[in-house]
C-alpha cells in the first residue's frame, strides 16, 4: 500500500473516529442527553510483587471529558499515560532472568454520541502507543428504549488493529486484528431495581504470543466469549446502593472463567460516600499452558519433549495457568459542592494457583500481589 | 452460535417485562442516582480494566472497541 493511500485510510478512521466519541467506549447510554458537562482527573499507582521480586510499578494519570452540544450530540474523549517500570518473569514465576521494563504508554479516545427520542447512536476510537506496540480501535454502538424506557436494548460492533515490534526483534511489524460484536438488555424492574445482561462475542487473528517470554507459541486465532449480569439496587431506608456482578468468560484457548464482584456504597451524610468493593475470580488454565516440569535436557524453561522450531502451542506464563484471584477495596468519596467532587481508592489483590475453583491445577507458581491507590478530581458545569 | 445468543438475549428481556408491573416516569427518582448507573466511573473502570487484563487471561464483557496494549 502506498503513503498516500495509507494516510487516506487514516484520515478516514480519524474522521469517522470524530463522528463518534463515547466516554466508556462502546460503553451503555442513558437514553436523556446529559445537561451538565464535566471533567475529572485520577491518578493512578499500582504496584506487583511475588515472593523474593519486585514487579510491575505503574505511575498513570487521565484525563476525561464530556460535553453536551445542543442538548442531542455529547462529544467524550479521555487520555492517559501509563508510565510502567520494574521486572516481569521469562517463564512462570521464575526470579532469576526476568526481563525488565521501563516503558511508556500513552492511550486516548473519543467518542460522540447523537441522543434521539428513543436511544443513542455512538460512534468511538481509541489509539494507544508504546515504544513497540501501536494499537487503533473502532466501534459503534446504538441502543434502543421500549415505549416506557424501562427496558433497553444495547447493539455493539467494534473491531481493532494492533501492530507488535518488539525490541528483541523475536518478530518485527508483527499485527493482530480483533472484530467484537455486543449485544444487551437493560430492564428497569423496580423503582429500586435496574438489571442489565450483556453478551460479547471477539473474533481474533495474528500475533497473540508474548514476546518477551520464552518457549511462548500461542495460536493465532482466538474466539472469545462473555455473559455479564450487572444488578443495583437500592436501600432507600438505609441510603445505600448495592451493585453485584456476574461475568462468565470462555476463550478458543480453552480458557474459561467466573468473576463476580460486590459494592455497596454507603452515604455518610454531608456528600460523603463510602464504598467497599470486592471481587473473586478464578480461571481455568490454557490447554497449551504447561506447569513448572521442564525437559530432562534442556531444563528450564522448556517443556518435557519440547522442539525448537516447531509450531506446537506452548506457554508458561502465569496468566494462562489456573488460578483464583481475590480483590479487596475502599472508596471514599465526597461531593463537595454542586460542582466538585473528590474520590480516594485503595485496594488490594492477590492470586494463587490454590484459589482455583474449576481445573487441573497449576501448581508451583509463586502467588502474585498487587496494591493499587487512585486519586481523583472532577467538576461539572 | 451468535442467534442463539440473541434469542436467549430476547427471551430473557421478554420474561422480565411481562412478569414485572412497568415501573412508572414519577417512579424513577431512585434509579436516576449516579450509583444506580450501571456504567461506574469512567475513569476508574478504565484503571480496573486494563489491570486485570493485563494480569488475568479473561477480559471484556461490558463493551466493544477498546484497543489492546502489549501488556498482555
Amino acid at each position: 500500500m502506498d503513503n498516500k493511500s495509507q494516510n487516506g485510510i487514516q484520515v478516514g478512521q480519524a474522521l469517522l473516529a470524530a463522528a463518534m466519541l463515547l466516554p466508556g467506549i462502546g460503553t451503555v447510554h442513558a437514553e436523556t442527553a446529559p445537561e451538565r458537562g464535566s471533567i475529572g482527573v485520577k491518578y493512578l499507582y499500582y504496584k506487583e510483587d511475588q515472593p523474593g521480586m519486585d514487579r510491575v510499578r505503574v505511575h498513570a494519570p487521565a484525563v476525561s471529558v464530556l460535553a453536551p452540544i445542543t442538548g442531542e450530540w455529547t462529544v467524550a474523549a479521555s487520555a492517559t499515560v501509563d508510565d510502567v517500570s520494574g521486572a516481569s518473569p521469562r517463564y512462570h514465576t521464575a526470579v532469576s532472568g526476568a526481563s525488565r521494563m521501563d516503558d511508556l504508554r500513552k492511550a486516548g479516545d473519543v467518542t460522540v454520541t447523537r441522543y434521539l427520542p428513543r436511544g443513542t447512536v455512538s460512534v468511538s476510537a481509541a489509539y494507544s502507543t508504546e515504544h513497540d506496540y501501536v494499537s487503533r480501535a473502532l466501534s459503534l454502538q446504538a441502543s434502543l428504549a421500549s415505549e416506557d424506557k424501562n427496558t433497553t436494548w444495547n447493539f455493539g460492533l467494534g473491531g481493532s488493529d494492533d501492530s507488535i515490534n518488539p525490541v528483541n526483534r523475536i518478530v518485527q511489524d508483527a499485527g493482530r486484528q480483533t472484530v467484537s460484536v455486543l449485544a444487551g438488555v437493560t430492564q428497569v424492574l423496580t423503582p429500586v431495581d435496574i438489571g442489565q445482561f450483556t453478551l460479547t462475542h471477539t473474533q481474533g487473528h495474528g500475533y497473540y504470543s508474548d514476546p518477551y517470554k520464552l518457549a511462548d507459541n500461542r495460536p493465532d486465532s482466538r474466539r472469545q466469549d462473555t455473559a455479564l449480569l450487572q444488578w443495583n439496587h437500592r436501600f432507600v431506608a438505609l441510603g445505600a446502593t448495592s451493585r453485584l456482578s456476574y461475568r462468565y468468560y470462555r476463550d478458543s484457548y480453552g480458557i474459561s472463567a467466573h468473576t463476580i464482584g460486590a459494592e455497596w456504597v454507603q452515604g455518610l451524610g454531608d456528600g460523603w460516600t463510602v464504598t467497599p468493593a470486592m471481587r473473586l475470580y478464578t480461571q481455568r488454565a490454557a490447554d497449551f499452558y504447561f506447569d513448572p516440569v521442564y525437559d530432562s535436557k534442556l531444563g528450564a524453561p522448556f517443556p518435557p519433549g519440547y522442539v525448537f522450531g516447531s509450531s506446537q502451542a506452548s506457554s508458561a506464563d502465569q496468566r494462562l495457568s489456573g488460578f483464583g484471584a481475590v480483590t479487596l477495596g475502599v472508596k471514599l468519596a465526597k461531593q463537595l459542592n454542586r460542582d466538585w467532587a473528590v474520590d480516594f481508592k485503595v485496594e488490594c489483590y492477590e492470586q494463587r494457583g490454590a484459589w482455583r475453583l474449576f481445573g487441573n491445577g497449576s501448581p508451583g507458581l509463586a502467588p502474585m500481589r498487587a496494591v493499587s491507590l487512585q486519586l481523583g478530581v472532577s467538576r461539572q458545569w | 452460535m451468535s442467534a442463539r445468543l440473541l434469542m436467549l438475549c430476547a427471551a430473557l428481556a421478554g420474561l422480565s417485562g411481562c412478569a414485572l408491573k412497568p415501573v412508572q416516569p414519577w417512579e424513577k427518582g431512585e434509579l436516576s442516582r449516579t450509583d444506580m448507573l450501571i456504567q461506574g466511573d469512567n475513569l476508574e473502570t478504565r484503571f480496573n480494566e486494563h489491570i486485570y487484563t493485563s494480569k488475568e487471561a479473561a477480559s471484556g464483557g461490558s463493551a466493544v472497541g477498546g484497543g489492546g496494549c502489549g501488556c498482555n
